[in-house]
């Protein structure tokens, strides 16, 4: 009884009922003005790409055809023949990349801000389940289109899902190979693991990430901007309409941009072309199969560190995620500001010379 | 690729600085709009240059203005000879009066101290890029003659597909290079057009809308003072008018571009009687292929041994891929006794196929670079935790009989199938 009482405490402090109402949450809200203030577009830019996901995506599914037979010329289809269908697609490619860069970032300053503190946990932790969810997006998509890459980069990717398999006794150990089963519907990648991403990803997560975005979106307006810095601040602006504005002024410039690298470069002309010829199950994988580059900061160390160290490492990060409101509850924000440096550090290294850092170590080419 | 870039890429580049700097440049005022004017600091080679430059390029901008709106009607005028002998005359006129104007301009620019102080170097670029665009201008109308008549079926289309949001440089791709080269310039030209004095252009016009109204003033207090509430009181209104006018037409523009895109995208492609043809054949094929493959699981489902290959076909240095009982990718090869080489080709470590191409008697797995013994299926360097398994196999003769020891002279004649798990 007693535990249920701190639990309905808990959520009533976070969920304040008398500030539930257009004046408290819209009217009277304030951004502080500060040296970090452009940290508050972060999650705003990153619901447009979400927007943008949506509705593109809807526009895609008007032609995408989810067979192992038709996919990849359904998305050929819309790319050459459709009007407007490249631009479409190219939006919708880009606009994900778009979405992933700035979750990230937008996750590494909230961070750096200590904007987990009290009140707000129920932000952090929902927007640590939006990040993780917004990759799956990303995973899930991928596959979709049914070429080369695609496939085999999925095909890998769930592999090191089996390879956990090695550290786990007895019957155990044969668990992970059975998962995979489970989530590819067979032994190998086929048509069933087609219908099942496509349902995944246009169906399941959308909705999980909606439910989600919700909470988050309406602890945000409960609470206010967290502070985000250390020292008092005096200078604020009122949420209404003048930071609202900014915002959509931001979202304009941030749209006519993405509009005319879709319609200027195609998203898929940073591969090269034997990768994106239509996915052949017999035959060898191609050279050069990776992941999305979003993916490439947890995909080199994969290759090059022992697997159980990776395991041990995303077990403490995935655990220490969900407990940062806890861990660096008395922690300073300079310490929190040089621990998003760092992380932002290693994943743009990572992203960046990866693949050099891997060719380097594994001394190939 | 270069074409794609510099006929495509440029012109967005180009106008969305044309089009954000300006607006930034209005907005702040930190610069100066005007051509910054150095009348005072030698007037007479001002005159000898700007009034000639001023109206020839006036002439000049004015004929490619109607061969870009216009392309009809200036090609029904062309039609006829003597118009179009006219047109191109003071065409050509009147560029070399801008040419003239302009290079007064430049030695005026380049000889004077007191004006090379109060000149940029972004000036002296687009001075020069002007005038290279205006010789260019020139030999395109003197090699490639009667530019009235064949442009606006090449150059106009080109231009309203970059505007149109919908590029296509197939119009001009195979021009001579200097016709590129003069389209090239002009969105240079654009490009650096707002960052250079060029930007007066567009001063005159909208100052002259926006500006305050002037009062004349008694000298009054209370009057002062009512026209100071007044100027105010026409400040903000002017400014609500100005961002009420600016978002309009932003969300104007925004739902006509949205719209231009996302109806045709609705309706469909029309697609000509070829292009239905050749995707009805690609479809019909790849519904072959399907129906292969799935004979192929039907098969394994039911046959107890499945035909691979004829034993004479098989190879020591090159592998031939087939699906085995569990529809996974494997190789077969033949040893050096002549005998089948059956192995799965899913990697052991994270399930890519391994190549079937041998090298050094060796099969690489390019995933993660791991390679294996060809002989013995055996890992011998790369992540690969196992030996890639063999496939079972039996050897059947001529009369289907399965072969327990083979004849090492009928080896030829043999052929080669897998087993079901479980069978001996
Ligand atoms: S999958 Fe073959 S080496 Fe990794």
């Amino acid at each position: 009884m007693k535990m249920l009482n701190t639990l309905s405490g808990f959520i009533k402090e976070r969920f304040p009922l008398e500030n539930m109402n257009m004046k408290s949450m819209l009217m009277k809200k304030v951004v502080p003005v500060h040296k970090l203030s452009w940290a508050y577009y972060l999650g705003g830019l990153t619901l447009l790409f979400f927007i943008i996901q949506v509705l593109t995506g809807l526009f895609l599914l008007f032609y995408y055809q989810p067979t192992v037979n038709e996919a990849y010329d359904s998305v050929k289809f819309i790319t050459e023949k459709v009007p407007g269908g490249a631009v479409i697609r190219n939006m919708h490619t880009w606009s994900s990349s778009a979405m992933i860069l700035c979750a990230i970032i937008h996750f590494l300053t909230t961070f750096a801000m200590k904007a987990f503190e009290k009140p707000r946990e129920i932000t952090w932790w929902s927007g640590v389940v939006l990040i993780f969810i917004t990759f799956t997006f990303g995973f899930s998509g991928y596959l979709l289109p049914w070429h080369q890459l695609s496939v085999n980069a999925t095909k890998v990717g769930l592999q090191f899902i089996g390879a956990v398999g090695q550290y786990l006794p007895g019957v155990l150990s044969e668990l992970p190979n059975k998962l995979i089963e489970i989530i590819q519907g067979g032994p190998s990648i086929g048509q069933e693991t087609l219908s099942r991403f496509f349902a995944i990803h246009i169906v399941i997560l959308p909705l999980a990430i909606l439910a989600i975005l919700g909470v988050h979106l309406l602890s945000v307006q409960l609470h206010g901007m967290s502070k985000g810095v250390s020292r008092n601040v005096e200078k604020t602006e009122p949420f209404f309409p003048n930071f609202l504005i900014k915002d959509f002024s931001l979202w304009a410039i941030v749209f006519l941009i993405l509009f005319i690298l879709s319609i200027t470069i195609p998203f898929e002309s940073f591969f090269p072309y034997p990768l994106t010829e239509p996915y052949n199950p017999l035959g060898s994988t191609p050279d050069g199969i990776k992941p999305e580059w979003y993916f490439f900061f947890l995909y080199y160390p994969m290759e090059l560190l022992p697997f159980w160290v990776i395991i041990v490492a995303m077990g403490v990060l995935v655990v220490g995620l969900f407990l940062v409101p806890r861990i660096f509850q008395g922690t300073k924000r300079k310490t929190l500001r040089f621990l998003s440096w760092l992380a932002f550090a290693y994943f743009v290294i990572m992203t960046v010379f990866g693949e050099a850092i891997f060719e380097m170590i594994k001394g190939v080419k | 690729m270069s074409d794609f870039f510099l006929l495509i890429s440029l012109p967005y580049v180009a106008m969305f600085s044309l089009i954000t700097v300006t607006i930034y440049r209005f907005k702040s005022k930190k610069f100066s709009l005007s051509s910054l004017s150095s009348q005072f600091l030698e007037k007479d080679k001002l005159f000898w240059g700007s009034v000639p430059w001023h109206m020839g390029i006036g002439i000049i901008f004015l004929g490619h203005v109607v061969a870009f709106t216009m392309p009809k009607l200036l090609q029904a005028l062309v039609s006829k000879t003597n118009i179009l002998y006219i047109l191109e005359g003071i065409g050509l006129i009147a560029a070399m009066f801008a040419l003239g104007g302009l290079v007064v301009l430049f030695l005026r620019r380049l000889r004077n101290a007191r004006i090379q102080a109060v000149t940029s170097n972004m000036d002296l670029i687009i001075l020069s890029l002007l005038t290279l665009q205006i010789l260019l201008g020139i030999l395109v109308a003197t090699l490639y003659r009667w530019g009235a008549a064949w442009a606006p079926s090449t150059v106009t289309p080109y231009l309203w597909s970059i505007l149109s949001f919908r590029p296509d440089v197939s119009y001009v791709a195979s021009m001579p290079l200097i016709i590129k080269a003069h389209i090239v310039i002009a969105w240079v030209i654009i490009l650096f057009m707002p960052f250079s004095r060029l930007i007066h252009i567009f001063a005159l016009p909208l100052e002259y809308i926006t500006r305050l109204p002037q009062i004349v003033v008694w000298n009054s207090r209370r009057l002062k003072e009512e026209v100071i509430i007044a100027q105010l009181e026409a400040q903000s209104r002017r400014h609500f008018l100005k961002s009420a006018f600016g978002i309009t037409t932003g969300l104007i523009l925004l739902s006509i571009g949205i719209a231009d895109k996302v109806i045709p995208f609705f309706r469909g492609p029309s697609l000509s009687a070829k292009e239905k043809e050749e995707m009805l054949k690609n479809k019909l094929e790849k519904m072959k292929a399907t129906i292969k493959q799935k004979e192929l699981e039907n098969e394994r489902l039911v046959n107890e041994y499945i035909y691979i290959a004829d034993l004479k076909d098989l190879k020591t240095d090159e592998g031939l891929y087939f699906t085995d009982y569990s529809m996974k990718p494997a190789l077969a090869f033949k040893d050096e006794r002549g005998l089948p080489l059956l192995y799965s080709a899913k990697c052991t470590h994270l399930g890519c196929t391994v190549t079937n191409k041998v090298k050094n008697g060796k099969l690489l797995c390019p995933c993660h670079i791991s390679h294996f013994d060809v002989k013995t299926g055996d890992v011998l360097d790369g992540p690969a935790p196992k030996a890639l398994p063999t496939v079972k196999f039996i050897l059947m003769d001529q009369s289907q009989q399965i072969v327990i020891n083979p004849d090492k002279s009928k080896l030829n004649e043999y052929k080669v199938y897998i087993i079901k798990e479980g069978n001996t």
